[in-house]
Formats: structure tokens, C-alpha cells, sequence
């Protein structure tokens, strides 16, 4: 055994931490956008890249991607180097790794205003970018494991195990839910189709929120508390428990995202349940943080690195006991489709996520920097304006979609809905207006801390190579007598990879399979026919429009569903859609059986100006569909991709495509024409109007009695 | 330990109420799991009873340690003693009083009043159980400060302080946390081994016990109803509560029965219906626009008689772009505003969209082939919704 002189890298560090900070100035000014345009649809601008349906996956995946995902990395390279007593492994791979993924960053922000979008929640890159990010997630990967097997610590410290967790699992969820056909270099079509891609989706929507949002960031906290604290981790057993519990349990509970849907019953009993076993281990860690700073707690009012994080891990705490709860069915039968859930994810991204970042900032920054904080003051100030404004974002939010569910359930006595959907819409602007409100204070604290951060960064002198030594790791390990039996595995880094992986996987094997090969799990509906080439034309603007933002396309079996928009929607119904477009929220009323509801003309005039035909709509209008031209040429290429996929049209059909297109085309124009609307048949709304008058039509037609069962 | 035994017979005790509700309502198991009421009610009993195995077991703990076996077991044996008997009376009183209850028939949000008394009863027992614990558990936790503070005492080596949440936790004090401290050292991180907690734990085990019963209950014994069950109930349910409604009430107008209001308060209530609903498609004073037809001039799409405009507001058309109100409205509502409408007639708005359909003669009888075909296309539709 030699001493051994080596240094570590800060200067990554620093480059995540800026790009965190940027990115999370930019995705929360987006968010706070997305916001506004909910009771000012003027900032809509008319445009189609600053529409909401564009703006609001440009803000979930720049919070998401960008902001945590930087600060993921930010918080892994300070205390993965530091844990294992080594630099990282190659500063190549560090710095493909980081420009790698500013790269993507700026492509996926381009691309999604420009409508390229797979119109899969969380997932919406499109397959080129996807590429991107599984190359740019193995540089990590080989990154970090260079690291690991190079390291002078013969154990590896809880945080890494959550670091590797995420590492393999996040992998695994991105693959398999971005397996699509591409038909162009921007568009393609999921593998997977309704219920099917709904199950894949949500395994993977909720598994993204358990493992890249909670995984990476519980590591953190095991590094970053007790180092700002200055304390030993409260339970070793703890730790053990709830970290095989957490990434066991997590990857079965995606189903609770489809409660009352047309998901097969055992799937949804097993999100519930998984759901609510939950609890325990997600608290494991929450008492693991907290229990940390016994003795300290004097120290937490005193010190702004500690006053962050203690309410992060509470608003960890608390979203991860509201989840379970929302998991029932019950509760999910009110709470589903609103504002409720809005609420909730921005309790565990503003307080968890966010608040656990700038905890790591206000640490890391004054470190590398050999200094100390520019102002405590404005520090504090961020704290409470902060901890002000997701109070001020979540109330309302929590309110208002108590209150909409409440509106949208009502009957009278003689058994009529209560309440035209518009009615609840205009219900909920002023609750709008205060979450934005809530985000406008929230927003502030950040920029507070920037001018705060870089105060500091002016103040300091940076150590680009933090030189430090540690002993080499001797070849043989002697084990102690009385050693746990988990620190075998903590020395075997690959195995630990391994048996971590294969954890994660069973869940999703045991839901995948069944839903994939058991035929009764689907029942067909024979009246159920692939979309004309128009639709599918009108489908794929439909997708690029972000519509699933705001409608939802699945009518859930209850009577207050069923009298709003018809027949509750079944599985069968979906087997050519892919993507699906259930969608998780209804600012606007579900669309599921649209077809037929108002004529074509009424659809012109909406699309237009929504206010003309919903006065008090918050819609924002979509002109540019009335402007624009379809692809007529490329439907060639999209019916091929869908005969891939299995969907029926007969053989040699994306030959005459083209022709049947422009026939149903001019029927529409024709039919127009009949209200005095004189258009095109090439326009895009011709398409659009096609794709929203087929919606749900098939089995309203049917003759054949409906199985219920 | 007397004590534990006391504790098991309390949870037993507390437990009989609901094993015995269980057994009398088998049959009608899965409409009580649909009340609202009784899952709350349930929920915070289960509750409850988790914060009560928490309280005494901190409490098992406190006198587990060393130091209280000697001192409070005396004591402590006589008190709980009486507390139990307390109980003992509570819960008795409570069971007599919730079964002389049984005979009365009106419902409280939808549960008998039985079950509701029943449940009720067993919340405040856990209350009063739980009040009675932590009263026990903060005694002890004084006694043991005072303990410490006090020079003399009992010639005992000074006594770490342990707050109600160590005991809650089961954690090692901090002073004595190097008996617990592991040789791990990452980067200054050392990590203590203290149990854990015992109510994170056995909540977990309850929850894995709520999963397994969860599962047994929807797909094994098949007594939750399923998605598909529980919305034919509620629809069914519905249905009778609106028609016994509809028996008794004014409002029962359909397409048999419907005049031509012209009432002003009918006319004004259909004129509102008309403002918020009708005009994006049929224009402000009902001229016509891009989407709908006029309804000014006196030719009809679809017949220009009360009843037909009842209907066709009712049902609608859908092919033609026209919705069904039904369950939008009330019957009384539909005949107001097509009452309205009909009102409007001759009104002569300007920009009036050119006339549709045919003429409409209020004296001659509605064309038999378009009653025929009204009835034909309608009521498939509505037994699909109704499905």
C-alpha cells in the first residue's frame, strides 16, 4: 500500500453547475410562461412555436433534462470523485459527456418549437436526439464505472448505489419506451400502439420521475447532508432497506397513471398496490435525511445549505405520501385529469428537486471557489420567497383541481351535468392567475440566487484540480469477522450493477408480458378500422400541436364521463394508434368521441378564433393550420411505416394513399364550402378537421351490442 | 411482561368489533367498500390503530430499558391496570349503545346506522387509546428527565436525555452513538447503525398486508367490483334515484307531453340558455352563420313544431353537426329554450342566413317520413349511451 498523490476535477463540476443554473433559470421562465398563456391566451402570439402545446414539453423537459439533469451530474462528478478517492476516470469522457448533453439540450429545445415531437409525455424527442442521449448516457456510464473501478475505496458509499441504480435503469427506460419507426429524419411512429404504448409510457413516465428524479437526487442527499451537516448517516440498515425496497417497488406502480382507463383491471390493482408499499421505503430515505441532523437541528436554522435541503427532503417527504394516496382509486377518480396533479409533481420539482439543487449550489459553489457566500442575506431571501412561492404555486393548484373534478361530476336531480365544460374553465382562471403568482416568486428566488452565485464566484479563486492523496487499494481484501453481509456487494461494483438491473427489470417483465401476448387483455372490435391517409395526416398535426397537452382522449367508466362525452372508452379502440394520445390532463374537455359533435365548419371557425365558438375559451388559436399546406407526397412513406407496425391497410396501399387523401380532402372542402367557408382542400385544418370528425366514430357507428360485461 | 399481554388483549379487543362487522356484512361487503364514508372511516381507524401499536410500543421500549424495569413495574402495572378497565368500559358502552341503534333505518351518507355508530365508536375508542398512551409515554419521559436532573437520585450514572422522537424511533441516544458508529469513512461520511424505526417499519408490513388483501379482494375472492361493475352500479343507482325524482317532480316533460311555453319567466329562462349555448353556432339573435341554420324565418331542417325543436335539441343531429343537450339540460330547460326559439320566429334579425329546409305550416300534421326517421336514427343512439 503507497500513498498515492492525485487531484480531482472540479472543473466539470463547475461547468454543470452553470449550465444547471442556466437551464434552470430558462426552463422555469418557460414553466412561468406555459403559465400565463393559462389565463391570458394573448401570449400565445398567434404562433406555432410559442403555442402551449409546444411551450409546456419545452418546460417539462428543460426542468426535467436540463436543469435536474445538469444537477445530477453537477452533484455526481463533486462526490463520486470524493467517495471513491479518485479523479474521474477520463476528462475526455467528462467533457464529451457535458457538451454532449448541452447538445441535445439546445436540438431538443429547437426541435420541440418546431413541432418535431414523438407526442410521447417526458419521451417527446424524436428518434435521432433519442440516439443522441443513449450515446451521450453511456459516456456517463463508462465515465463513472472507469471511475468506480479505479477507485481507492474498497466499499461503495450508499449515494453510489443510488447512482448506479439510476445509471442501469434509466438506460433500460429509455430504450424500451423510445423504440419507434422513423419515417422521416423528424418524425417516426412508436412501436408500440394504445393500451400497449400507454402501459410502456407510463412504466417509463413514472420510472423517469422514480430514477431521475428521485434516485440521483437521494444520492446526493446522502453525500450532501451529512457533509453540510457534519454527521454520521443515521441508519446504515436504513440505508440497506429501503434502497432495495425503493427500486423494487418503483418500477411496478407506472399503472397508477391509468386507473379507470381501458388498461386491463390487474394491471391497475398492481400500480395500487405497488403504489401504496411504496410509502415506506421513499420514507426510508426522507427519515434517513432527516434523522441525520439530530443533534444539528440548532445548526439548520443557522445554516442556508441546511435550511434547503431539510425542506426539500420534507416536500420529498410529503409528494411521496400524496402519490400513494392519489394511487387510489378512489382518490384518482377526483383527482386524475386536473390541476390536483399539476400540484402535486411541482411539490416534489420545486421543494424535492429544486430546493435540494440550490442546497448543493449554495454548498459546492463557495468550496470550489475558496470563499464564502457573497450574501446570507439574499440567501435567506431566496430561502422563504422560495419556500413562499411553492406554497402560492401548489394551494391553488391543489384547490382548483379539487374544484373542477367537483364541477365536472355534479348532477341535477333530474339528472343532467350541471356544468357545461366551459363553465368549469372559466371557474379556474382566477386559481391560474395565483399559481402564476406562486411562480413568479418562485422564479425570483432563482434569479436571486444566480446574482448571489456569481457575487461568489467573483469573490473566490478557482481550483480548476483539487489536489489531494489517498491510499492505494491493496489486491486482497480482508474481510472483517463480523462485516454485514451487503458489504459483499458493495465492494463488486459489476455485480452490483447487475443485480440492480435485474431488480428493476422484474416489474416491468411481469406487466409487459401479459399485456403483450394475452389476446383477452386487448378484445378487438371488428368495427374498429385503421384511419384514412388524411386522418393519419391530421393525427400526426394533431401530435405536433401538442393538443394531448391540454385534451385527453379516454372517457373513464363513470357517469359523469359517459353523459359528458359518450360510451366510456375500451381498449379495442386504440390498437392503431401510435403513439397513443390518452393524454394525463383536461384544461380543454376530453376528445375521444369528438367525431361528429359539431360540424366541419364549426371546427373551421374554432380552430380560428375558439372564443368565436366557446366564448370564454382559453384555447389558443391555431391560424397557421388554415395557412399552411400537408405533406400530401410523404403519406406514401407514413402508410408503409404503419404496415410495419401491423396496421391493416391492403397491400400496395401507400401507393394510391395519395389519391384517397386528396378524395377526402376535397369532401371536406366541399362540405365547407356548403357553410359558406371557402378553403383549400391542401390546408392542414382539412386534415385536422378530418382526424377530429373520425375521433371515437367507429364504434359509435358499430351495430354489434358493445361487450360490457 | 404482564404488560405486552395487556397490549395484545387491547388490540384484540379492539380488532372484535371488526372482525365481527365483517362476518355480518360478507354478503353486502363489496357496497360498503364503495361508500365513500366507510373508506374514510376506515382508513382513519387503520390509522389510528398504527399510531397506537407505535405509541405502545415506544412506550414496551421505554420500559424495556434497564432502568424503568426496577422502578415502574409496580407502578406502572397497577395504573395501566385501571386504564384497561377504563377502556374495558368504554368499549362495552360503546357496543350497547351502537347495537340499540340497529333498529332504526334512516342512512348517514349512505351507510346504515349500524355501520356508521359502529365505526364511529371504534375511532373515539383508538382516540381515547391513543390520548391515554401518549399521556403514559410523556409521563415516563419526564420521569426519566427529572431523573436527570436530580443530584441524588437514585445514585444512578447520569442518564442520557431521550426526547419522545428518539423513543418514537427507537434510536440510539446520541451520546452513546459511538457503540452504534460503523468503521466506514467516505470522505469524512460516517454512518451509524440505528434500528430501524418501528413504525416505518411495521408500516411497511402493513402496507405489503394491505397490497396482498387489496389483490385478494378484487381478483381472487372477486368481492371488489372491478372497474366495469362499479360503473354499471353507479349508473343503475342513478337512474333510480332521477326517476324517483322525476315522479315527483314538475320538470317530467318529454316529446309526448311538450307545449309551447309563453310564460315570460319560460321565455327569458330559454333566452339565457339560448345566450350561453346556441348563439356560436346559430348567431346572437339566432340569424344563422357559417355553422348553423337561421332559426328566424319559418323553414325548418328538421320541422318548425314545438315538438320537433324539442327534439332536435334533445337528441340532436348529430350527422349534421347538431349535439345531443339531454345531458346537458333538463327536460323543463329543453322545452324553455325550444319554446325560445320557436319564439323567435319572424323576428326578421339582420345579416339572416338564407333559408334551409322546408316550410313549416303550424296547422298541418308533421310529414310521417320525417317523424319515422326521427325515431329510427334517435333511439339507437341514446340505448348506446345509456350502455
Amino acid at each position: 500500500m503507497e500513498l498515492q498523490k492525485f487531484s480531482y476535477d472540479n472543473k466539470i463540476v463547475k461547468q454543470f453547475a452553470y449550465a444547471t443554473m442556466l437551464w434552470g433559470l430558462v426552463g422555469m421562465l418557460v414553466g412561468l410562461i406555459a403559465a400565463l398563456q393559462l389565463f391570458i391566451p394573448a401570449l400565445n402570439f398567434d404562433l406555432p412555436y410559442t403555442s402551449f402545446g409546444r411551450l409546456r414539453p419545452i418546460h417539462t423537459n428543460a426542468v426535467i433534462f436540463a436543469f435536474v439533469g445538469n444537477g445530477i451530474f453537477m452533484g455526481v462528478y463533486y462526490s463520486l470523485q470524493r467517495l471513491l478517492k479518485a479523479r474521474m476516470f477520463s476528462d475526455f469522457l467528462s467533457a464529451i459527456h457535458f457538451w454532449g448533453w448541452q447538445l441535445i439540450i439546445v436540438l431538443a429545445a429547437l426541435s420541440l418549437a418546431l413541432g418535431y415531437t414523438t407526442g410521447k409525455e417526458y419521451a417527446e424527442l424524436e428518434w435521432p436526439i433519442d440516439i443522441l442521449i443513449t450515446l451521450i448516457w453511456v459516456v456517463f456510464g463508462w465515465n463513472m464505472f472507469g471511475t468506480i473501478i479505479r477507485r481507492r475505496e474498497r466499499h461503495l458509499y450508499v449515494a453510489i448505489w443510488f447512482y448506479i441504480a439510476t445509471l442501469v435503469t434509466v438506460a433500460m427506460l429509455h430504450i424500451v419506451n423510445s423504440i419507434e419507426i422513423p419515417v422521416s429524419l423528424t418524425k417516426s411512429y412508436s412501436w408500440y400502439a394504445g393500451v400497449q404504448d400507454a402501459l410502456v409510457q407510463w412504466w417509463y413516465g413514472h420510472n423517469a420521475v422514480a430514477f431521475f428524479l428521485t434516485t440521483p437526487y437521494l444520492g446526493l442527499m446522502y453525500y450532501f447532508i451529512p457533509k453540510a451537516a457534519n454527521r454520521p448517516v443515521y441508519s446504515y440498515r436504513l440505508s440497506i432497506i429501503h434502497f432495495w425496497a425503493l427500486i423494487f417497488l418503483y418500477i411496478w406502480a407506472g399503472p397508477h397513471h391509468l386507473l379507470y382507463t381501458s388498461v386491463p383491471d390487474w394491471a391497475q390493482s398492481l400500480g395500487v398496490v405497488f403504489s401504496v408499499m411504496l410509502i415506506a421505503p421513499s420514507w426510508g430515505g426522507m427519515i434517513n435525511g432527516l434523522l441525520t441532523l439530530r443533534g444539528v437541528w440548532d445548526k439548520v436554522r443557522e445554516d442556508i445549505v441546511l435550511k434547503f435541503m431539510v425542506v426539500a427532503v420534507t416536500a420529498y417527504g410529503m409528494a411521496t405520501f400524496e402519490g400513494p394516496m392519489l394511487s387510489l382509486k378512489s382518490v384518482n377518480a377526483i383527482a386524475h385529469f386536473t390541476d390536483w396533479i399539476v400540484a402535486h409533481v411541482h411539490v416534489g420539482a420545486l421543494g424535492w428537486n429544486g430546493f435540494l439543487t440550490f442546497g448543493i449550489l449554495y454548498y459546492l459553489i463557495p468550496k470550489m471557489f475558496n470563499t464564502r457566500l457573497y450574501s446570507n442575506k439574499l440567501a435567506n431571501l431566496h430561502f422563504w420567497i422560495g419556500t413562499l412561492g411553492i406554497l402560492l404555486y401548489a394551494v391553488p393548484m391543489y384547490w382548483a383541481g379539487f374544484m373542477q373534478s367537483s364541477m365536472w361530476k355534479d348532477f341535477t336531480p333530474e339528472g343532467q351535468l350541471k356544468w357545461q365544460f366551459l363553465d368549469t374553465v372559466t371557474k379556474m382562471i382566477p386559481f391560474y392567475a395565483a399559481r402564476a403568482v406562486g411562480g413568479t416568486l418562485y422564479l425570483t428566488g432563482v434569479i436571486i440566487m444566480t446574482y448571489n452565485l456569481i457575487k461568489t464566484v467573483k469573490m473566490g479563486s478557482f481550483t480548476a484540480n483539487e489536489e489531494t492523496e489517498a491510499m492505494a487499494l491493496s489486491g486482497e481484501y480482508h474481510s472483517h469477522a463480523k462485516d454485514h453481509w451487503h458489504r459483499w456487494i458493495e465492494r463488486k461494483p459489476i455485480q452490483f450493477m447487475i443485480v440492480s438491473l435485474v431488480v428493476v427489470a422484474i416489474g416491468g417483465v411481469i406487466e409487459f408480458v401479459p399485456a403483450f401476448l394475452v389476446k383477452s387483455n386487448i378484445p378487438t372490435i371488428s368495427s374498429v378500422k385503421p384511419y384514412t391517409p388524411l386522418e393519419l395526416e391530421g393525427r400526426d398535426i394533431y401530435v405536433r400541436e401538442g393538443c394531448y397537452t391540454c385534451h385527453s382522449q379516454m372517457i373513464r367508466p363513470f357517469r359523469s364521463e359517459t353523459a359528458r362525452y359518450g360510451e366510456y372508452s375500451k381498449a379495442g379502440e386504440f390498437v392503431y394508434d401510435h403513439p397513443f394520445q390518452w393524454g394525463s390532463k383536461r384544461t380543454g374537455p376530453d376528445l375521444a368521441r369528438e367525431g361528429g359533435k359539431y360540424p366541419d365548419s364549426w371546427h373551421y371557425n374554432h380552430m380560428l378564433e375558439p372564443n368565436s365558438m366557446s366564448p370564454g375559451s382559453i384555447m389558443p388559436t391555431y391560424s397557421w393550420l388554415l395557412d399552411d399546406d400537408f405533406q400530401a407526397s410523404g403519406i406514401g412513406a407514413k402508410i408503409r411505416a404503419m404496415q410495419t407496425l401491423g396496421v391493416p391497410y391492403p397491400e400496395g396501399y401507400d401507393k394510391i394513399a395519395e389519391a384517397d387523401m386528396m378524395k377526402q380532402a376535397e369532401q371536406i372542402a366541399a362540405s365547407l364550402k356548403k357553410d359558406g367557408i371557402e378553403t383549400d382542400a391542401q390546408k392542414e385544418i382539412v386534415a385536422v378537421i378530418a382526424y377530429l370528425q373520425r375521433l371515437g366514430k367507429d364504434i359509435k357507428n358499430a351495430d354489434q351490442t358493445l361487450t360490457t360485461k | 411482561m404482564k404488560y405486552m399481554s395487556n397490549t395484545k388483549w387491547l388490540f384484540l379487543m379492539m380488532m372484535a368489533p371488526v372482525f365481527g362487522w365483517a362476518q355480518q356484512s360478507q354478503s353486502a361487503g363489496s357496497t360498503y367498500f364503495s361508500n365513500a364514508l366507510f373508506n374514510t372511516l376506515m382508513v382513519v381507524i387503520i390509522m389510528l390503530l398504527i399510531l397506537v401499536i407505535v405509541l405502545s410500543n415506544s412506550i414496551r421500549n421505554i420500559i424495556q430499558s434497564d432502568y424503568f424495569k426496577e422502578r415502574y413495574k409496580k407502578m406502572r402495572e397497577m395504573q395501566s391496570g385501571k386504564n384497561l378497565m377504563v377502556l374495558f368500559l368504554v368499549l362495552f358502552a360503546s357496543q350497547v349503545q351502537a347495537q340499540t341503534a340497529v333498529a332504526a333505518d334512516s342512512r348517514i351518507g349512505g351507510l346504515d346506522q349500524f355501520t356508521f355508530y359502529f365505526l364511529l365508536s371504534i375511532i373515539l375508542l383508538e382516540v381515547i387509546v391513543v390520548i391515554l398512551l401518549f399521556n403514559i409515554l410523556r409521563t415516563y419521559t419526564k420521569n426519566e428527565l427529572s431523573v436527570v436532573m436530580q443530584p441524588d437520585a437514585q445514585a444512578a450514572p447520569a442518564k442520557p436525555e431521550r426526547t419522545i422522537m428518539d423513543v418514537f424511533n427507537a434510536s440510539v441516544e446520541i451520546e452513546k452513538e459511538e457503540e452504534i458508529m460503523l468503521d466506514h469513512d467516505y470522505d469524512g461520511i460516517k454512518e451509524l447503525d440505528n434500528n430501524l424505526p418501528p413504525w416505518w417499519k411495521y408500516g411497511f408490513y402493513l402496507t405489503i398486508l394491505v397490497g396482498v388483501v387489496y389483490l385478494i379482494h378484487y381478483h381472487v375472492t372477486g368481492t371488489g367490483d372491478l372497474q366495469v361493475a362499479e360503473y354499471n352500479k353507479e349508473v343503475a343507482k342513478a337512474k333510480l334515484e332521477v326517476e324517483e325524482f322525476m315522479r315527483t317532480s314538475a320538470n317530467n316533460v318529454d316529446e309526448t307531453s311538450v307545449k309551447y311555453l309563453t310564460a315570460s319567466t319560460d321565455l327569458d329562462a330559454g333566452s339565457k340558455i339560448f345566450v350561453a349555448n346556441c348563439v356560436a353556432c346559430h348567431g346572437k339573435a339566432g340569424e344563422g352563420n357559417t355553422v348553423g341554420p337561421n332559426l328566424t324565418d319559418n323553414y325548418w331542417l328538421h320541422g318548425g313544431s314545438i315538438v320537433d325543436i324539442f327534439k332536435t335539441v334533445k337528441y340532436g343531429w348529430p350527422d349534421k353537426g347538431m349535439k345531443s343537450w339531454k345531458e346537458d339540460f333538463s327536460p323543463m330547460q329543453i322545452a324553455q329554450v325550444a319554446s325560445y326559439i320557436k319564439s323567435l320566429v319572424g323576428s326578421n334579425p339582420p345579416n339572416a342566413k338564407a333559408a334551409q329546409g322546408d316550410l313549416f305550416n303550424e296547422g298541418a300534421a308533421p310529414a310521417p317520413a320525417d317523424s319515422t326517421q326521427t325515431g329510427a336514427t334517435t333511439a339507437p343512439a341514446d340505448s348506446l349511451q345509456k350502455k
